[in-house]
């Protein structure tokens, strides 16, 4: 992997230079809190940001989107309008990066869409470095790090900025702005490690996940799941907010007695109350506590049989999108019966 | 003789060199329409639809007229309207290093401040002209031989 050093003080112009590969949009403040967006100045662009409301996933799933049209005599025609849009998304988290290689192996998998995959292939990443709040645990969940899914990284140096190479793509806006670019020294890579170490320091919510699916399977009877279930309002915030939440909702637009419509998909929550109602009127879910105990197997112990890993990256939205404060790496930890657990 | 219908829209945080170039494409019969920075150009140019741009780079912020470009060529009405920067960035920021290349900056033409006033109207009419030019309907047009 390539790897230079971009003086801070020259991201302005940087960013201004890449403009030439996509749109270019980065958090923003919004009412004191952050969202992805495209930017019309560099100085809208706050790049140390704790997270955004909502995580980039919306660039590639979004959360209404009509599929295509059908109409009699024509048949179905695909709504592609957009899809190849080339966006930058500058300033991605390391956790937020991993959820979209999470979501790439659902979208890309044994069911490809080709819908997220168009936009996924137009979606350029410049990953940056973050610090950890009180709600992060991405490194409990292997997200601190990446080493995938980024066409260039951003890795705090002080006055400078360690720039990994990732892709080809990542490269062409390197050479695109060659002359900002420094070589990188021995004293260079010394201080990134220093540096990274210190951030691993920095995490003040820990969860141990080694063998949570064995966790999972001995308490699913637990009297914590009808706990959570009379404090969950099943609002679904936690579902919205998650990077890595991919169940959606597919309705037919259509009128009776019209001969045309559209097939329209949106964000779904397993925690809503309709979720699991299937013709006929039989709900498998009724209850809020078999949803929200649910959702905590799908991420935690579902997705580990299907894809080797918890579906969670740590990023603590669903902890701060909480209106009733359901923390998940306490229910965890309570699971566990510990209080917080150590950092490995 | 420029068509009086030929408006310019210069965005420049400079107000007295927007007067000045004002008064100067005033007196070669152009309508001027005049912006102090980035928004307030994007928004002028949606609304009036000008037949040329000067744009300034360093406003408000230094790379605001970067974003600024951006945003009027990923705006339809406007993809083609051509676009003249005008600014000291080389001069202010020698760092920088990246030559004004049209494969990234999306413009027309680049001019270094202070400006040849006389290079920049051959420049503006030049432009103007091909731009009357391409827009005269197929029909009716000669033939070439």
């Amino acid at each position: 992997m390539k790897i230079r050093k971009l003086p801070k003080d020259k991201l302005d112009f940087f960013a201004s230079v890449v403009q030439q590969f996509g749109e270019v949009h980065a958090p923003v403040e919004q009412d004191g809190k952050y969202v992805f967006k495209r930017l019309s100045r560099w100085s809208e662009a706050r790049l140390d940001y704790p997270r955004t409301i909502l995580p980039p996933k919306k660039y590639v799933l979004p959360q209404r989107e009509t599929l295509f049209r059908y109409r009699e005599g024509e048949g179905y025609v695909p709504c592609t309008e957009g899809l190849d849009k080339r966006v930058i998304l500058f300033g991605v988290h390391a956790c937020d990066i991993y959820a979209l290689n999470i979501l790439d192996q659902v979208f890309s998998g044994k069911y490809d869409d080709p819908y997220y995959q168009t936009r996924r292939k137009n979606v350029a990443i410049i990953g940056i470095d973050c610090w950890p709040d009180e709600h992060c645990f991405c490194r409990s969940m292997r997200a601190d790090f990446v080493d995938k899914g980024f066409d260039l990284f951003l890795g705090e140096l002080g006055d400078h900025y360690l720039t990994f190479v990732g892709t080809a793509l990542g490269d062409d806006m390197v050479l695109a702005t060659g002359p900002l670019f420094q070589d990188v020294s021995q004293e260079d890579i010394d201080e990134y490690k220093r540096r990274s170490s210190g951030k691993r320091q920095g995490f003040k919510l820990h969860v141990e996940i080694r063998d949570l699916p064995e966790i999972f399977e001995m308490e699913y009877r637990s009297e914590i799941w009808d706990e959570l279930g009379d404090k969950c309002l099943s609002c679904g915030s936690c579902s919205m907010v998650c990077p890595t939440c991919y169940c959606y909702d597919v309705v037919d637009d259509t009128q009776l007695g019209s001969r045309e419509g559209s097939r329209k998909r949106s964000w779904d929550s397993c925690l809503f109350a309709t979720h699991a109602l299937v013709a006929g009127g039989e709900n498998f879910r009724k209850g809020r506590a078999s949803r929200i105990k649910y959702r905590f197997y799908h991420k935690q112990r579902g997705f580990v049989a299907e894809y080797g890993r918890p579906s969670c990256v740590g990023c603590g939205r669903c902890i701060s999108a909480c209106p009733v404060k359901i923390d998940i790496a306490e229910v965890i930890n309570q699971l566990r019966g510990v209080q917080n657990a150590p950092c490995r | 003789m420029t068509s009086e219908a030929e408006k310019i829209l210069i965005v420049d945080d400079d107000r007295d060199f927007v007067e000045a170039l004002s008064a100067f494409l005033e007196a070669h019969n152009y309508i001027v329409l005049k912006a102090h920075d980035g928004r307030e150009g994007l928004k002028l140019a949606k609304m009036q639809r000008p037949d040329l741009i000067i744009m300034d780079i360093i406003m408000n912020e230094r790379t605001e007229g970067f974003f600024t470009v951006q945003e009027i060529r990923r705006t339809a009405e406007l993809e083609t309207v051509p676009i003249f920067i005008l600014s000291s960035l080389y001069s202010q920021a020698p760092d920088f290093g990246i030559p004004p290349n049209s494969s990234w900056l999306a413009h027309d033409e680049f001019l270094s401040k202070p400006v040849n006033m006389p290079d920049l109207l051959e420049k503006v009419q030049r432009r103007m002209a091909e731009r009357q030019r391409n827009a005269e309907p197929l029909v009716g047009r000669k033939a070439e031989t």
